[in-house]
């Protein structure tokens, strides 16, 4: 009789486990809100399957019912439903304590990292040839420029970074450059934080507006020299089709 | 019968229970300032005077500090490579009629040039750190700047929207009080929290905004000031907020949360037992 309320409890136990412990091994930790939903999603189906025919609707519910009306029991059973009818009102004024009380911690953030560029920003290629020597004047004017918060091993740790927030992002890391074409290089270095659309949250970047220091040349070798110094290649058309 | 009974009660308890407080201890991702480090100035809720006067007032060791990594202002011309100030610790206090804000920070020497300022966005819109300099895509506002320096003896109230547009404003409403000790300057900037000045920031308790740090090293190195205008110690936007007051309406929201689980309970019972007798 109790068999189809064990099977429930399982499977919502099991999801909780594969989403809480074992998921993380293979990606990153799910937000809390997702799990929260998958969970209810579970439970929801399990609900659906047990109230779909009459018998099972009875096998499922059956013990609840006369668990809770608490008619002829004894000993734990007794002990039991009179702890669910404590705790319940408990949890009930518990979660509306939680939802208001008055929360010290600041809004969310939910900065876009790389927004979409601008129209005439797409498919630009570089003009220059990547010969050793465009190459070198590139790392020539990353060291100038760009060194103090990207840093001179292109891993963002410059001496200015500690800083910034959002931080300078680190080049060596293949979440960063080697997921964006030159394009966009060109113009992230040309527009600066300041050029950045509503998402990627403009007032914190500090990435300066290049275009009103260095031509357009400069930025083109510049991005040479950092995806060389970085180990990284830019993501070309070919590699998206 | 029994054990039966008994097995399911438990199995009915383990759901019942995981049911409900996963949800509630799941309601929200808590913020990792563990790990990021301070992510905002929070001013505490007090009553009485503030120590608006007395930097070194043992009243703010007892208030809780954030501490934020300073930069060299490498956004716009003209640069500076390396900063005296490498961070600022920042305490806040408020008493919903005025607010102090306490800048601890590490300074060698003690010079006339020494100045210290607090950046906050005006409005509603969102304003860049720089000067509230223009956004290409963005349509932002004005921002507030609260400057202190050391042979002024007093702070200045602020304006910009934009690079060469910051002026001191009509209306000054800021005071502040440096002193320097042993290495380190403690410098309190205190203010009303509301103005009726529309070129100032206005602060509502429990609103968030936001607020960035300056700081200037005044030595005098091979003849010239070593940190001067656009060169000095920056922090981008980070989080600042008043306390709210206690609201206590919500522990009858609680109580009244309390007496509906407990009369549905009531109700579920009464129904599912004339069931069973019917």
């Amino acid at each position: 009789m109790n068999r189809p309320l064990a099977k429930a409890a399982l499977i919502l136990i099991g999801m909780y486990i594969v989403l809480v412990y074992v998921l993380p091994l293979f990606t990153a930790p799910l937000p809390a809100s997702l799990i929260y939903l998958y969970l209810a999603l579970t439970l929801s189906a399990v609900l659906i399957y047990y109230t779909i025919s009459g018998t099972t609707l009875e096998e499922f519910m059956g013990p609840i019912v006369r668990f809770l009306s608490g008619v002829d029991q004894v000993g734990p059973a007794k002990t039991a439903r009179l702890l669910v009818l404590i705790v319940f009102p408990l949890l009930v004024g518990w979660q509306t304590y939680t939802r208001l009380a008055p929360s010290d911690l600041p809004p969310p953030e939910n900065r876009t990292i790389h927004p979409a560029p601008p129209g005439e920003f797409v498919g630009l290629s570089n003009p220059f040839p990547k010969t050793p020597e465009n190459i070198m004047m590139g790392k020539g004017l990353y060291a100038a420029y760009c060194s103090p918060c990207h840093g001179a091993n292109y891993d963002g740790k410059g001496p200015a970074a500690p800083g910034f927030n959002p931080p300078p992002a680190n080049f060596r890391d293949p979440g960063t450059i080697a997921q964006l074409q030159e394009s966009y290089l060109f113009w992230r270095i040309k527009k600066g934080g300041v050029g950045l659309p509503v998402e990627g949250m403009p007032w914190k970047s500090a990435m300066p507006r290049w275009e009103v220091e260095l031509p357009d040349e400069f930025i083109w070798k510049i991005i040479m020299g950092e995806y060389d110094g970085a180990g990284q290649s830019p993501r070309t058309w070919e590699e998206e089709e | 019968m029994g054990v039966q009974h008994s097995c399911n009660a438990c199995i009915l308890v383990a759901v019942f229970v995981l049911s409900v407080s996963i949800p509630l201890a799941m309601a929200s991702d808590p913020p990792d300032e563990s790990q990021q480090g301070s992510v905002a100035v929070r001013l505490y809720l007090t009553e009485g005077p503030l120590p608006v006067d007395d930097p070194m007032s043992a009243v703010w060791d007892t208030v809780p500090a954030s501490t934020f990594d300073m930069a060299p202002q490498v956004h716009w011309q003209d640069r500076i490579q390396e900063v005296t100030v490498k961070s600022v610790t920042v305490r806040g206090l408020h008493n919903q009629q005025e607010l102090a804000i306490l800048l601890e920070y590490q300074d060698p020497t003690q010079d006339p040039a020494d100045a210290a300022a607090l950046e906050f966005m005006v409005g509603d819109k969102k304003a860049h750190f720089a000067h509230a300099q223009e956004m290409l895509q963005v349509e932002g506002g004005p921002v507030n700047i609260w400057y202190w320096k050391q042979s002024n003896g007093k702070a200045i109230d602020m304006w910009a929207k934009g690079f060469g547009t910051l002026r001191p404003q009509a209306q000054q409403d800021v005071k502040a009080v440096g002193m320097w000790q042993d290495g380190t300057w403690r410098v309190v900037f205190s203010r009303a929290l509301t103005t009726g000045d529309s070129e100032d920031v206005q602060i509502e308790p429990g609103k968030w905004t936001s607020i960035a740090f300056a700081i200037w090293d005044g030595k005098i190195v091979d003849g010239a000031i070593k940190e001067k205008g656009s060169q000095k110690a920056v922090t981008s936007w980070w989080y600042f907020r008043a306390e709210p007051p206690p609201d206590n309406s919500i522990y009858g929201y609680v109580v009244l949360g309390l007496i509906l689980a407990a009369a549905f309970e009531f109700a579920l019972i009464r129904k599912l037992q004339k069931g069973r007798h019917s």
